[in-house]
């Protein structure tokens, strides 16, 4: 095969033993690769009413057939399994080299099932898999973790070349958000895939590889590589990202008045000037970026006031948004040592801002007393933010209580209403009171109140005036958002960041992509066929959630978002007429008023029976 | 005459000259452990390094080199095809890589995809 490597790596630590298998060809055609093929093999394998963090559930890294090849952003890859956060399908999706490098090693994909009786890491050189003791890396923090790894192996170059998946004390301690974190920069962070790690006893995973990934066309593909590369220099939206990445979408976001703020109470924060470019850039040592990436999207931030310790490679504007202005932090710098703390204990920035942010709330209404916490917890109390965060990751104190997400607190508190998510999963930074598409999105992405599988703000907020969406509307905003959510599926299944889906205007992406997958594959795809099957992964996803036991029940979104207006800002007096998108986006779906999809659209799908 | 210039500082890991490199003198395949350029990557200190000629024997050099606050072997900063390392050899058979800058004229593939110019062409008198 081209493109793909052919070959699956399927490690039973249960047993203690591994088998490769190849890859169908077909099912490569219908799912493309990472998360439609991670959706797929979860689906055909994993009972969807299983306990997340049982031996049954599984871990399934799949690549794309363009992880690796050099197409710009090609660096991304997935982790599905069933989450033990939200009960639903997940995937988590990450960058760096490890994809790259499972690659290089010989595997599109990689599944782990079982649990260990002991503490282990799997180490893959090639064709020589190992399953190795793991007990002397059990309690330590991710860059510990990685350190320890790299410094028993003997050659420098190959220490270097080695890339390390790894869980912190967050994973092993089966905290419900915890992450896989990749090296020392950055990690797979939503739908706490690292407690499903860490209940599988899997520490880390070490991949280093000599093989060859190749193309079908390789003129074609270099031609096409190239003309995305300059395509991205003359766009404005992707200069804007490029060497910054997201963080300036804070004072965008605060400007627009949908930045999440004191629990999402509000979509202005009086604190913003704490978050302004020239401080971002002052705390900015340099940019980095994951493999054939010329986004470089990755901050490497230090804080310039020596109150604030750490470091954090890859500062981006959900951990701002959500530890900063939803828990009313008013400075850059302390959100720097927040997510330093985040990324050694390893755990979700986002889920962990939202879930101290409901504390915050629940603690100023008098719903959770100070006892329960043993300190005062007002928002802006920067000092109390980092103390939960290192409790958290410890599940001491009453981290231990947090570490169970947002959800769970705000019922345990007895106000569900407070809990600012979608299907248990936490809200990303967006406010959908002002963004309406937005509100579809979180209402109906699988994996629960997720920002990036209907980006929206490519229709709602970039475009020049004349061919912007006002947010405002609803109208037209139902096929915009299952569209994205399409084509997002599409890029997420080839292994590409969401980046190279944003541009300013998004029309032609289609077309560049598929010029892309079949230079590198030569399989044969249309545009039919290759939209089809993001189209086709959004709906096995959707049919793993209704078996789950989800209903269109769960496609909503917290009541403070649907019934209390906007107190300030642009948006003031606005919420999220749900209600006038749904019906229409079910009907666009081919989802009959249940939210179930239709025996045609299976049919049409190629999922006869699956219902 | 032109040269290949690089600069460390600018580098910020993307390793599309790895890719630039393999796809050039191997038609279709990206394999970056076969390329004639290697990045090294320690922690956020990205140090592309471009393969020189060949060296038969394990060469005796003691230094250190310190880049951005951090020390390096001299060893794995080495541009050299050499017997104690895996770097720039084929994979399995150990012939050695050398980086011919691609061609008559010289026209480097890595500096055509390198975006933040970390790596240029230029002109040196």
């Amino acid at each position: 095969m081209d493109g793909w490597v052919g070959r699956i790596l399927r490690v039973d630590l249960s047993q203690g033993d591994y088998t490769v298998e190849d890859l169908d060809p077909d099912l490569a055609m219908d799912y493309i690769g990472a998360r439609g093929l991670g959706a797929k093999i979860l689906y055909d394998e994993v009972d969807p009413k299983v306990d997340a963090l049982s031996p049954e559930n599984k871990l399934i890294f799949a690549t794309g057939p363009l992880t690796a090849t050099g197409a710009p952003t090609g660096a991304r890859y997935t982790v599905s399994a069933k989450s033990p956060l939200t009960g639903a399908i997940s995937f988590s999706i990450g960058g760096d080299y490890f994809g790259a490098e499972l690659k290089f090693a010989g595997y599109d994909v990689l599944i782990i099932e079982g649990k260990s009786p002991e503490p282990v890491y799997i180490s893959i050189i090639d064709d020589e898999i190992q399953l190795l003791p793991a007990l002397h890396l059990w309690g330590k923090t991710v860059s510990e973790t990685v350190d320890a790894m790299r410094a028993v192996m003997n050659e420098p170059w190959e220490a270097r070349d080695t890339h390390i998946a790894s869980i912190g004390p967050a994973g092993e301690k089966l905290v419900k958000f915890a992450a896989i974190m990749q090296n020392k920069a950055g990690g797979l962070t939503r739908c706490g895939l690292g407690a499903v790690m860490g209940s599988k006893n899997l520490k880390a995973i070490a991949v280093r590889g000599r093989k060859a990934v190749s193309i079908a066309d390789a003129d074609s593909f270099k031609e096409a590589v190239s003309a995305v590369l300059d395509k991205w220099k003359k766009d404005p939206v992707m200069q804007w990202f490029t060497g910054s990445g997201t963080p300036p979408g804070f004072m965008m976001g605060n400007e627009g008045g949908y930045l999440a703020t004191r629990n999402s109470q509000t979509g202005v924060f009086e604190g913003a000037q704490g978050y302004t470019d020239e401080l971002l850039d002052r705390a900015t040592v340099k940019t980095r970026t994951c493999f054939a990436c010329p986004v470089h999207c990755k901050r490497v931030c230090i804080s310039p006031d020596p109150k604030f310790e750490g470091k954090v490679d890859g500062l981006q504007f959900e951990t701002l948004a959500l530890l900063g202005s939803n828990c009313g932090i008013d400075s850059i710098f302390a959100i720097i040592t927040a997510n330093d703390i985040c990324n050694e204990l390893g755990f979700d920035t986002m889920s962990a801002g939202r879930t101290i942010g409901c504390a915050m709330e629940l603690f100023e209404r008098g719903f959770l007393p100070e006892g329960d916490i043993g300190f005062k917890l007002n928002f802006g109390n920067t000092e109390a933010v980092f103390e939960l965060l290192r409790q958290i990751g410890m599940r001491q104190g009453f981290g231990d209580v947090l570490a169970e997400g947002a959800y769970e607190l705000a019922q345990r508190c007895g106000h569900p209403e407070l809990f600012m998510g979608v299907k248990k999963l936490e809200m990303s930074g967006y406010e959908c009171r002002v963004l309406q598409g937005m509100g579809l999105g979180y209402a109906t992405s699988p994996r629960g109140a997720d920002h990036a599988r209907a980006f929206t703000l490519m229709y709602e907020v970039f475009p020049p005036p004349e061919q912007r969406m006002d947010p405002s509307v609803t109208e037209g905003k139902a096929a915009m958002v299952k569209k994205l959510q399409d084509i997002t599926t599409v890029f997420d299944s080839c292994g590409l960041c969401l980046f190279a889906l944003t541009t300013p205007v998004p029309i032609g992406q289609e077309e560049e992509l598929l010029g892309l997958l079949e230079a590198a594959t030569g399989a044969g795809f249309t545009l039919d066929s290759m939209m089809l099957a993001g189209e086709r992964a959004w709906n096995l996803e959707r049919i793993f959630n209704l078996k789950a036991g989800f209903t269109k029940e769960d496609d909503t979104l917290p009541r403070r978002m649907l019934e209390e207006p906007m107190p300030e800002g642009p948006a003031k007096g606005q919420v999220c007429r749900l209600d006038e998108m749904l019906p229409e986006y079910y009907q666009l779906r081919g989802w009959d008023n249940n939210g179930v999809p239709t025996a045609e659209k299976l049919a049409e799908l190629g999922l006869e029976g699956e219902l | 005459m032109k040269k290949l210039k690089v600069d460390w500082s600018k580098c910020t890991g993307c390793r599309m000259c790895e890719v630039a490199c393999s796809l050039h003198h191997l038609e279709n395949i990206i394999n970056p452990k076969r390329s004639r350029i290697r990045v090294l990557i320690e922690d956020d200190t990205f140090i592309p390094i471009i393969a020189g000629p060949f060296t038969e024997a394990e060469c005796t050099t003691k230094r250190i080199v310190v880049i951005d606050s951090k020390e390096y072997d001299a060893c794995d900063l080495c541009p050299a095809s050499c017997p104690v390392r895996p770097i720039f050899k084929e994979p399995d058979v150990d012939i050695a890589l050398k980086c011919d800058f691609c061609g008559e004229p010289p026209d480097p593939d890595c500096v055509k995809w390198c975006d933040t110019e970390a790596l240029t062409f230029v002109e040196v008198s």
